[in-house]
């Protein structure tokens, strides 16, 4: 009795506040990420919502190659978005991985030359702080999605350091998952640990085979002295269609361009 | 039948134009005086109605004019007056193509054919007479269309029709309102007009008025061979226009195709939002223009004055080198250019900033954004002293979407998008390299060599059949060709289809981290990674390349993928070796 009571003083007070913002059950929609085994496994990545793809910066985890291919497949059909946080995207393997150029907008953050020839010191422009490049990868990221007809935007924050990923408010989450909610596109985050949390519809980690290097395999890496193959697992932390979680494991090859 | 539209104190009203309309407003109550001459001594050039009455007369110096309590004065502005004579003619041009620029401030329109504008009479009406009709119910209602399109632009005019173009600019200029004058009645309407109405010289005033002649009537019954006899046909031109007898033909003028806008500061300004403020104004001009004669703007130019003596008095460096960077289009440039004056010294510097559009648009909110946002990014180095925008006019697109294309950003709105996202990470990075746009791989064999080309949505080509592999030192076999990529759609893709092999991408360090090696033979056997030797697993290599040997940019590189281990597993790293600096990098990991 009290607790209705209660409610009903918020209710009166807040008309929405107990508004249940359903989501609908039928598929929204995905885009393949091109490597089949995450394909089977996830159904690609979801559109109207966040995801993570995560692995370590040190090792050779191959989340930029997942990446990479995921924007290969979206290029063909849509415009997409990369906003790389400190710069690391190479054209090359991307145009070898089948990326379609004109369709990719590359925002490259922390490299402007700041004021070009010293600003006239009283026209109050001059004094504005340059953003650190995780700041402006956000603020990009925002005025993309605001912006709108970006089907894939994918933020790179893979080389920022995870202490100061790990910084961001769960608001500023929270208010990019409301926001791709209402919009037919994927936004992707790549970085070395998930941050988002509840706020990610999917949450991928991909991982080097341990025994990649050992015994027979090695040969299959460097075939012939030359880098051919990557054996790599991606473990599915959290998903759409699999809740409470429960991480699913599965192994997939990559090939070096000249293999 | 002609109309004459004139505007009275035309400098002031120029100079009162950029004004919002409450301002201006504001103003014309007030007593405003126009100053025109040398700097160390300017005199009142032209004055309103509310200035006269306050006893300022035109001639006064700046110091006497500045007695009058109240007064605003103000420096004559010739740029100001060139684009309120370019709106006043686009202002007339609405009514009729045939227009006459008579004096800086007035214009004669043939109204001949603009029954349909203006309405026309029937056929009960026709049988009551036509030129009643006209008198009493079209030429009013072209006055008062007239009036309005005056007053929308910004100005209070007169206007005045009549059977010839000088009648009506007599009209206009010496009665105080909208006037029509009938037909055969020229003579008797204009008989009460002062004789300084006329355009006479200073010596045939000076005549007339010794003649005791005050009026149009006075001047018009003098008999024709007296005239002539004394004051030759100058003379008898004079008493004709006061007569109102001259029919000639009008000298219409072409329409203008340079579409533009300038202003000039009083003082020169150091603060955005003053320059923000002119530029709504001049935007909306200009767009007013290009909407009333059906065209769009393909290309915007904005030539900005600074002020060099105040420049050279704050002793900022570096603003006489031409800056490119790329912004909005194609690109804007800053090209400043200095002038000299017949001392030789620098008077003055100019810096023009182009943005090319990708749609052709009459969005002046557009083109304002475009203009605002690069601006809050450009430096000055001086204090500006004037703005001058220019429009390329092109015929608006009239092109429909295509239903197949794939979902996009729309174009005039990509461009504010990138405008802003340039904005917030930078134009250009240090090497001169965009930050914004789609990568571009340049026909050169160095590593790492791309471009950043201009992103639209407007040029979309159509996806090659299969990806270009790009070359490699380590390709093994040629490009394989591949089947054409199936279609895919967001939803309900089959997952099971074959796809294409995914390849292992590099992930560029920029810069390259300088490391040190230890060799094993030839082999590395110890790489320095993050301020830790790093053991090498496994190596393949070394790949060498070279190129640009015949000029200075040359290059030549060793490079080996090595396996590293590292505490979170194996880390495929690209290192080389810079065989000029003799200096190992680290170049990027397969990640």
């Amino acid at each position: 009795m009290r607790a209705a009571l209660l409610k009903a003083q918020i209710e009166q007070t807040l008309p929405a506040a107990f508004t249940v913002y359903g989501r609908k059950n039928e598929d929204r929609g995905s885009l393949p990420t091109g490597i089949r085994q995450i394909d089977n496994a996830v159904c690609g990545v979801p559109l109207h919502a966040l995801t993570e793809i995560c692995g370590s910066n040190l090792a050779s985890s191959g989340k930029t190659s997942v990446l990479v291919s995921l924007l290969a497949q979206a290029t063909r059909d849509h415009f997409c978005a990369l906003v790389d946080a400190c710069d690391g995207f190479d054209p090359a393997s991307g145009q070898t991985a089948g990326i379609f150029m004109p369709r990719l907008l590359w925002v490259r953050c922390g490299k402007s030359r700041g004021p070009q020839n010293g600003r006239f010191c009283r026209s109050g422009v001059e004094n504005r702080v340059k953003l650190p490049p995780l700041e402006q990868a956000f603020k990009v990221a925002d005025i993309l999605l605001q912006s709108g007809g970006f089907t894939l935007i994918a933020v790179d924050l893979s080389s920022i350091p995870e202490c100061v990923v790990r910084r961001v408010p769960l608001s500023s989450w929270f208010r990019f998952s409301r926001v791709i909610e209402r919009q037919p596109a994927a936004l992707v985050f790549l970085a070395q640990e998930p941050h988002a949390t509840s706020c990610a519809s999917l949450v991928l980690r991909v991982t080097s085979d341990p025994d990649e290097l050992s015994g027979n395999l090695l040969t299959d890496v460097f075939s012939g002295n030359l880098l051919t193959q990557r054996n790599l697992n991606v473990e599915v932390v959290r998903g759409r269609e699999k809740k409470p979680v429960r991480s699913e494991r599965t192994g997939f090859s990559l090939h070096t361009q000249w293999a | 039948m002609f109309a004459c539209i004139y505007i009275p104190d035309f400098p002031m009203q120029a100079s009162l134009l950029p004004e919002l309309a409450e301002t201006r407003t504001a103003l014309t109550h007030s007593p405003i005086a126009i100053l025109d001459g040398p700097a160390n001594l300017p005199r009142v050039f032209a004055i309103n109605l509310a200035a006269r009455h306050a006893g300022i007369q035109p001639g006064m110096t700046k110091l006497q004019a500045g007695l009058c309590a109240g007064a605003v004065l103000r420096k004559r502005s010739l740029a100001e007056e060139e684009s309120a004579q370019s709106t006043l003619l686009d202002c007339a041009s609405k009514f009729s193509p045939r227009v006459e620029l008579t004096v800086p401030g007035a214009v004669i329109l043939d109204l001949s054919g603009t029954d349909k504008l203006f309405g026309r009479h029937n056929n009960s009406q026709r049988n009551a007479g036509r030129e009643n009709v006209l008198q009493n119910q079209v030429w009013p209602r072209a006055l008062r269309a007239m009036t309005a399109a005056a007053a929308e632009a910004g100005f209070e005019v007169r206007i005045a029709i009549a059977a010839n173009p000088d009648t009506a600019f007599l009209a206009a200029r010496g009665f105080s309102a909208n006037t029509i004058v009938p037909v055969g009645e020229e003579s008797r309407r204009l008989a009460s007009l002062p004789i300084e109405t006329l355009p006479l010289s200073t010596e045939m005033l000076k005549t007339l008025n010794r003649w005791g002649l005050r009026t149009f009537q006075s001047l018009a019954a003098l008999p024709a061979v007296a005239i002539v006899e004394r004051l030759g046909q100058e003379g008898l031109y004079i008493q004709k226009l006061a007569r109102g007898a001259i029919a000639r033909p009008l000298l219409t003028i072409e329409p203008n195709p340079e579409f533009a806008a300038s202003f000039e500061f009083d003082d020169p300004v150091e603060t955005l939002e003053s320059i923000f403020f002119i530029l709504t104004r001049l935007l909306h001009d200009l767009c007013s223009r290009l909407i009333s004669t059906a065209q769009a703007a393909s290309e915007l130019r904005l030539t900005v004055g600074l002020n060099v003596r105040q420049l050279q008095s704050t002793k900022l460096s570096g603003v006489l080198h031409p800056i490119r960077f790329s912004l909005g289009g194609d690109f804007c440039r800053v090209l400043p250019r200095i002038s000299e004056n017949r001392n030789g010294a620098q008077e003055g510097d100019q810096s023009q900033h182009v943005w090319k559009l990708p749609v052709p648009t009459q969005d002046n909110n557009l083109l304002f954004g475009l203009v605002r946002l690069h601006l809050e990014q450009t430096s000055f180095s001086a204090p500006i002293r004037s703005l001058r925008l220019e429009v390329v006019p092109v015929k608006p697109r009239l092109a429909q979407g295509n239903l197949f294309a794939p979902p996009a950003p729309e174009a005039e709105k990509l461009e504010i998008t990138l405008a802003r996202i340039r904005g917030v990470v930078g134009i250009t990075d240090n090497d001169g390299t965009d930050c914004v746009g789609s990568p571009h791989l340049l026909d050169t064999h160095r590593p790492g060599s791309f471009a950043l080309q201009r992103f639209s949505t407007l040029q979309d080509v159509r996806r090659p059949c299969h990806p270009e592999r790009s070359g490699s030192a380590r390709s093994k076999a040629p490009t394989e060709s591949k089947a054409p990529y199936p279609s895919l759609k967001p939803k309900g893709h089959d997952f099971s289809s074959p796809q294409s092999s995914p390849v292992i991408a590099l992930r560029i360090f920029r810069p390259a981290l300088e490391t040190t090696v230890e060799l094993d033979g030839k082999k590395p056997h110890f790489v320095r990674l993050w301020s830790r030797p790093r053991r090498v697993l496994a190596a393949s290599g070394p790949w060498s390349s070279s190129g640009n040997w015949w000029n200075t940019a040359a290059w030549t590189r060793e490079e080996w993928d090595v396996a590293l281990q590292t505490s979170a597993g194996p880390g495929f790293y690209r290192i080389y070796r810079d065989r000029l600096r003799r200096q190992w990098f680290v170049e990027g990991v397969f990640d």
